[in-house]
């Protein structure tokens, strides 16, 4: 069981992950955009981030930026997105060992990532561990 | 003909000449008067020596010593004397000097008198010789040679001056009128190398003196001539052919190529532009003279250009295109150049150069992404959700009555979402490229107005909405498309509804005023503010507002009502106040006012 946090500014797509990320047993929390994941993980750390790019306020990659510098994700990050540009999405967050599944995504495979990343299991992206002076921040 | 170029000098020797003239008269009457008055004096000398010589003999007469000792005591060392003689009364020479005896010795002491035969008359003085007591004695005769004009070296002096002062005047003067008259000997040296063919090109003049104005008109004058060559050079062309024909279509092709809409340059092997239109001249921001005749790197700075200039040249490459893109944002200009090859037998080697101002082009390019893009970005997000919930329902682990109804609902609705945007795509893309027809028919547009707001009732009461409408007791029925007319008050509603928070007023109302129908809709929503009104009806536009972010929204529903509007031949007008609400009014023209006003044949 792990704690995920799914961040994504549409409802049936949120609603939706939450129901293939409970079935499996895990605590899901939901933010519909940026700013609000950004205090709900500050609040308490996660195991896995899945978050969307477009979003209101403040958008994916600046959020998986923040979070992922203060270390309030301890296991990885998964980004769904269905932005034309994955590739430059991935060299941006290429440091950080982030999956990139692009829209539309099957719910199997994205739940197929989520465990592999809950157990361990080394996925196509790899965590880079977050720096020592910043894990206090959460 | 008038020479400009020599008249500096002959205004100069005109001048040298004149005051010469006018010097060498002067010394002349100087001379002359001179002279005149020199001789007047030395001839009274002479007399007034004849008279002291005969007063002298006059008195001695009595004396000793003889007369003729005494007078040849007295001429001795006497400058300039020629001759004494005393004639007695009875006709006899009493006394005479020179001695006859020693006039051989005399010559030879004066050598002046040997020059008397030339020289001026000699001066000559007679006196009477009357003794005290009254008688006569005889007549003394005393003759003088002019002498030697000493004065005349003060005059000489003087005209040595003047004809100084006059060289170094006609200096200064000669100076003065080449520095003034120098452009028209420029011009003049210009026409002359330009005609005998020593020069390609006629000088152009730069002068800010008062010689400008003249300098503006002849440089004008040269671009007429340039313009006029070039026409010949064509015409020159074609007599090569030897072709009246080729020479006509010379002249028409230039005339096409003249007026063509992009830049043409051709550039000579020695890499000369030896042509270029005036489109050239505009999109490359340089006149013509500037240009032609001239190396192609002063025409086009592009690196890239010219070394595929000289490639074509050289006979390696069919051609090639270049994109030079300046300035930035809005005032970026792209230009394309494009170079070929125009082998010209027998030595071949002319290159062909078009420009064209390709940043339309590469505006609606970039339109075309972004409106791909933003389509493609809107489409993907109702497929998602039909792929996941549709592979969900085929899951184990979600065959529960509710999930499963979940689902089917979350399809219906996608769907629904799916078909309405490809339509409102389709349908502007047609009202934009203007392929749309509206299906102009009668509508009762009271009727309309209130089925729309009735269909946007059950989403009002969800919020709590209070959504009104008010109608004239008599609306007319107008000419328009139905269909479309729908679109545009479903999209006005929706939208009102939808910005609005819970609790709040949405009006709809319809007036009539004179010629025309306004359709107003009032809500106490968001409001849009200020910098955003601008862009409302561009398609894909949402305002960077997150409580406009948080509502989905695709950003094509005012574009798509803005174009309805129009095609009718109304407008939508926007009044809003962030945090106010904002009120939507179309502007209908109304037909039934209009047809009344023209009765039908």
């Amino acid at each position: 069981m792990s704690r995920i946090l799914v961040a994504e500014d549409d409802p049936h797509i949120l609603r939706l992950i939450s129901m293939w990320l409970q079935r499996e047993g895990h605590v899901v929390f939901e933010a519909r955009n940026g700013l609000a994941a950004r205090d709900l993980v500050r609040a308490e750390p996660v195991d896995i981030l899945v978050s969307d790019i477009n979003m209101p306020g403040m958008d994916g990659l600046a959020l998986i930026e923040s979070v992922i510098g203060e270390g309030c994700v301890r296991r990885g990050v998964i980004v769904l997105t269905n932005r034309w540009d994955h590739a430059e999405i991935r060299d941006r967050l290429a440091d950080w060992g982030v999956t990139v599944l692009p829209k539309p995504f099957s719910p199997s495979r994205l739940s197929e990532v989520v465990e592999s990343l809950a157990a361990g299991r080394p996925t196509t992206a790899r965590m880079a561990p977050p720096p020592v002076s910043e894990r206090g921040a959460c | 003909m008038w020479r400009n170029g020599l008249l500096p000098e002959a205004l100069s020797l005109g001048f040298v000449v004149f005051a010469f003239v006018g010097l060498a008269a002067a010394y002349l009457v100087c001379d002359r008067g001179w002279r005149g008055q020199a001789r007047s004096v030395e001839q009274s000398a002479t007399e007034t020596l004849a008279r002291t010589w005969a007063a002298l003999l006059a008195s001695r007469g009595d004396a000793d010593q003889a007369p003729g000792e005494l007078l040849g005591e007295c001429v001795r060392g006497v400058p300039y004397l020629r001759r004494v003689q005393w004639t007695a009364p009875d006709g006899s020479i009493a006394f005479e000097w020179p001695r006859p005896l020693a006039l051989v010795v005399g010559l030879a002491e004066r050598p002046a008198s040997g020059t008397s035969a030339t020289g001026p008359a000699p001066l000559v003085a007679t006196a009477a010789v009357s003794a005290p007591g009254g008688a006569n004695l005889g007549l003394l005769t005393v003759e003088r040679e002019m002498p030697a004009a000493d004065g005349r070296t003060f005059l000489l002096i003087t005209w040595g001056a003047a004809a100084g002062f006059v060289l170094f005047a006609f200096a200064v003067f000669h100076q003065r009128l080449r520095r003034h008259l120098r452009p028209a000997a420029a011009i003049e040296h210009s026409l002359t190398s330009y005609a005998a063919g020593i020069e390609k090109e006629l000088l152009t003049l730069t002068l800010s003196d008062s010689l400008g104005a003249a300098a503006r008109g002849w440089n004008q004058l040269i671009e007429q001539l340039a313009a006029m060559q070039r026409e010949q050079e064509t015409g020159r062309a074609g007599d090569a052919t030897g072709n009246v024909l080729a020479r006509f279509e010379n002249a028409v092709f230039r005339r096409v190529l003249d007026r063509l809409p992009f830049g043409v340059l051709c550039i000579t092997p020695e890499q000369r532009v030896s042509y270029a239109n005036g489109a050239a001249a505009t999109l490359l921001g340089r006149s013509l003279n500037e240009m032609v005749h001239r190396p192609v790197s002063m025409a086009i700075h592009n690196p890239a250009v010219q070394q595929g200039i000289a490639g074509v040249q050289a006979g390696s490459g069919s051609g090639m295109s270049v994109d030079q893109s300046t300035g930035q944002g809005d005032q970026e200009t792209t230009l394309r150049f494009r170079v070929l090859p125009a082998p010209a037998p027998p030595a071949g080697g002319d290159a062909v150069v078009t420009v064209e101002d390709i940043s339309q082009l590469r505006e609606s390019q970039r339109a075309r992404d972004n409106f791909l893009y933003h389509v493609t970005h809107e489409l993907r997000t109702p497929l998602t959700n039909i792929h996941a919930y549709a592979e969900t329902l085929t899951q184990p682990g979600f065959d529960d009555e509710q999930t499963r109804k979940e689902c089917y609902n979350v399809l219906i609705s996608e769907t629904r979402r799916l078909s309405r945007l490809v339509e409102d795509i389709l349908s502007i893309s047609q009202l934009e490229v203007g392929t749309a027809r509206l299906d102009v028919g009668e509508v009762e547009l009271a009727r309309l107005v209130r089925q729309m707001v009735q269909d946007s009732l059950g989403t009002a009461d969800e919020k709590k909405i209070d959504l009104t409408l008010s109608l004239p007791p008599k609306l007319p029925k107008i000419k328009g498309d139905k269909q479309r007319l729908s679109v545009l008050l479903n999209n006005l509603i929706g939208n009102a509804v939808k910005y609005t928070p819970e609790n709040g007023k949405v009006h709809v109302s319809v007036e009539l005023e004179g010629q025309r129908i306004l359709i107003s809709v009032r809500d106490t929503g968001i409001g849009i503010a200020p910098e955003a009104q601008p862009h409302v009806f561009e398609k894909f536009y949402r305002a960077a507002d997150d409580a406009v972010q948080m509502l989905p929204g695709t950003g094509l529903g005012l574009a798509l009502a803005r174009e309805v509007a129009r095609l009718h031949g109304g407008d939508i007008l926007l009044e809003s106040e962030r945090g106010k609400g904002s009120t939507f009014t179309v502007e209908l023209p109304n037909s039934a006012a209009a047809a009344a006003e023209v009765p039908e044949r």
